[in-house]
């Protein structure tokens, strides 16, 4: 009951997601990419949802005033929805809107519905971008997307609980060790069970579904020091390191230490319990960071954050990936420079300084310097810790996932045998081992091998 | 040949043949095809990709693919029985009623007024293991574990099957309650005369005269079912670990997600089969249930 009556508050009393003023002049922009546009109405499909929608409702106004131009949205969805959309879009040749979203994660899978980016958009604009994020965003040696924000994830604590007395204590009696946030992933599941009083309070979550547990399964292999393929594309992720981490998310699970239905959750789920105070740990990225610590939230001025847990291979999880936005080829050559135009007002400095004052991480080198820079000059302790903890996670620990059209085919085919193995309706190795024979079969009929 | 192919009647009836040929023929023969071929939505070239009987080979052996057949069937089966048994309740029920007949049935419809969608998600609220109503409405009463209606096994499935029988059984009541209105009053008053209680009456001449009502009921509900996508997609996703995966979630993931559409088309293609089966077999019973009542 307490649970309901906590996401009820967060949920329906609260936006999550607020939008932050922005500088109309763009002052700290140095490539603008002003125009008149008048007359020109560009088609786009866009990611939706509370973490994206503030970017658009403060950004596409000022750019339809300063340049005459209309944005017409003919879409705006998940982006697990969105790639089904434009999958059928391809099929039925309905790509002549301009602007769509993008993820380097998907972008492979859609062929050469894309536009090259260099030589649309200026090389001064793109010499901004921290190169590896540029590098990840490249697809057959074309710039097909700008990115956004890059997303990686560490472990949000409730601060308040690890500094009770009493916890201490119990914790140090009962493991042996002192209480404080977990350091390896051992000590994560250690924790998470120790926390755990269902169903008022849950030691910790996990995105249970679709790619999203597929990245999460991912990063813990490579943690334990495995890998997902070899270096000829067969799946090796059946070995010891893949079953150690696919039993991480059994065990938790069993142990009842994240809540019964965590395989149904997706991120606003995992973000809103973890918001509603009824979860200790909390794996995320920093795009939930201001919301966490804010008075819409139950743990409001109580939240903490580390680096992402080590695996016994001695590695941290570091799935990363960036949203981003693509120009179709079907955009009309007179839009063209409109186009180009709008995803630069949706990537500029003034856009991603927008975005990271909520906590989503920059894919400017200048801009994670004046973020942290503003953060230190308000005396904003915890977004100052929040942008040093994800910075060394991208420079350290992030990793993307196979940049290959077999990435959501393969998703696909892995999360339900997850699913399966944590549920208990089979072994961890008969799932992982199933998994891998039809990977097999996927990449054989992919041409790898 | 050219008179009879030019005549009035056959000018009359050609936009029918040529709206049918492009809003149902053509798009038959075109899945059809690419039932044949390793069609992908992102490689449209692909179309012309021929690989034979391959896709139909690749499903033969594909358990998960037979086991959400079969999970089909019994979807099939609980929910037409049980919205049959709770719709001839609800029609003989207000059958009875003298005063607010035409309120009650308006209220009856409700249900089928909301979109799956919607029904999909009011339901899965209520399930939710942790904020859902049920589970909460639980703990009042000193229940104190979170039970996983959309995550068990059984619950699962039982969970969906409460919504889609809770979205439709109108459906049926609607139906029997139009039966039950245009059954002739004269059998059953020289029934009740020669002292026929209430359920002799029901069982040997309200049913007979109900049952072409029902198999028409059946037979649309069956081709419902048979489709089912929305509520089962919104609730669970087939999911977790394919526990309630019906042909039509699994089907539409490989399609959309995987854009696998060759393959998903020749798995549409043997997924008919069940709906083409359950139709013929209804078809059957309601020929044979007019017969009885002497009707052609």
């Amino acid at each position: 009951m307490k649970f309901l009556k906590s996401i009820l508050v967060v949920s329906l009393l609260s936006l999550p997601f607020s939008a932050f003023a922005v500088d109309e002049n763009f002052s700290n922009d140095k490539v603008t990419m002003w125009g008149d546009y008048s007359g020109i109405t560009l088609d786009v499909k866009l990611i939706g949802g509370a973490p994206y929608d503030p970017l658009y409702e403060v950004m596409i106004p000022i750019w339809e005033a300063k340049t005459g131009g209309k944005v017409s949205i003919l879409s705006k969805k998940s982006h697990f929805e969105l790639d089904k959309e434009i999958k059928q879009d391809i099929a039925a040749g309905n790509i002549s809107y301009c602007v769509v979203s993008n993820h380097t994660s998907f972008a492979t899978q859609y062929g050469d519905i894309y536009r090259d980016l260099n030589g649309i958009v200026p090389g001064d604009f793109l010499a901004e971008f921290v190169p590896l994020v540029l590098d990840h965003s490249t697809v057959d040696g074309r710039l097909v997307q700008l990115p956004q924000h890059s997303d990686v994830s560490n472990l949000w604590y409730i601060k308040s609980i690890y500094e009770d007395a009493d916890n201490q204590k119990r914790f140090k009696d009962k493991y042996g060790y002192d209480l404080a946030p977990p350091e390896t992933l051992e000590q994560w599941k250690e924790q998470a069970i120790f926390w755990s009083d269902p169903p008022n309070f849950y030691g910790t979550q996990y995105v249970g579904k679709e790619e999203a547990i597929t990245g999460r399964f991912y990063e813990l292999v490579i943690a334990e020091g495995g890998a997902l393929f070899d270096e000829n594309w067969k799946p090796t992720f059946n070995d010891e390191a893949g079953q150690r981490a696919l039993q991480w998310f059994v065990d938790l699970y069993n142990a009842q230490a994240v809540p019964a239905g965590v395989l149904n959750y997706l991120w606003d789920e995992t973000g809103l319990g973890f918001a509603s105070g009824t979860v200790a740990l909390n794996l995320d990225w920093g795009g939930w960071g201001a919301y966490f610590n804010s008075e819409d939230s139950k743990i409001g001025g109580d939240v903490g954050l580390v680096r992402f847990p080590m695996g016994s291979g001695g590695k941290r999880g570091g799935w990363s990936g960036s949203h981003t936005y693509s120009i179709l080829n079907g955009c009309p050559e007179e839009n063209l420079e409109a186009a180009a135009s709008l995803i630069w007002i949706l990537t500029n400095h003034e856009a991603q300084m927008h975005e990271a004052r909520g906590g989503k991480l920059p894919t400017m080198t200048r801009v994670w310097n004046d973020i942290a820079s503003e953060m230190d000059a308000a005396g904003n302790e915890f977004m100052s810790n929040l942008f040093s903890t994800f910075s060394a996670s991208m420079a350290e620990d992030a990793f993307t996932p196979p940049l290959i059209p077999e990435w959501i085919p393969f998703s696909n085919i892995i999360f339900p045998e997850l699913q399966a193995a944590i549920v208990g309706d089979k072994s961890v190795k008969e799932a992982l081992d199933d998994a891998a024979k039809e990977t097999d079969y996927l990449m054989q009929d992919a041409g790898y091998y | 040949m050219s008179r009879k192919f030019f005549s009035g009647p056959f000018i009359l009836i050609l936009p029918s043949i040529l709206a049918i040929g492009f809003v149902i023929i053509i798009p038959l023969i075109f899945s059809f095809y690419t039932s044949f071929t390793s069609y992908k939505l992102t490689r449209p070239d692909s179309l012309f990709n021929f690989v034979g009987l391959r896709n139909y080979e690749r499903l033969i052996d594909n358990t998960k693919f037979w086991y959400a057949f079969g999970r089909t069937i019994l979807f099939l089966a609980v929910v037409l029985n049980l919205e049959l048994l709770f719709g001839l309740g609800i029609a003989l029920l207000i059958n009875k009623i003298t005063w607010g007949q035409r309120t009650l049935r308006t209220i009856m419809m409700f249900p089928m007024m909301f979109s799956p969608i919607l029904v999909g998600f009011q339901w899965k609220y209520i399930f939710n293991d942790n904020i859902g109503l049920l589970n909460n409405f639980l703990y009042l009463f000193g229940y104190e574990s979170a039970i996983p209606w959309l995550i068990d096994k059984y619950l699962a499935m039982g969970s969906i099957m409460v919504a889609e029988i809770w979205a439709n059984t109108s459906i049926f009541a609607i139906l029997l309650l139009a039966g039950l209105l245009g059954i002739p009053r004269d059998p059953i008053e020289a029934a009740r005369v020669d002292g026929c209680n209430s359920w002799q009456v029901f069982k040997n001449i309200t049913l007979p005269f109900l049952m072409p009502f029902i198999f028409i009921a059946l037979t649309i509900r069956s081709l419902d079912v048979g489709r089912a996508y929305d509520i089962v997609h919104i609730m669970t996703g087939g999911g977790p670990a394919m526990r309630t995966e019906l042909l039509w979630t699994m089907i539409a993931r490989i399609g959309y997600k995987d854009a696998n559409m060759g393959f998903a088309n020749a798995m549409s293609y043997v997924s008919i089969i069940l709906s083409i089966a359950f139709t013929y077999y209804f078809f059957t019973k309601l020929v044979q249930a007019r017969r009885d009542l002497g009707q052609q």
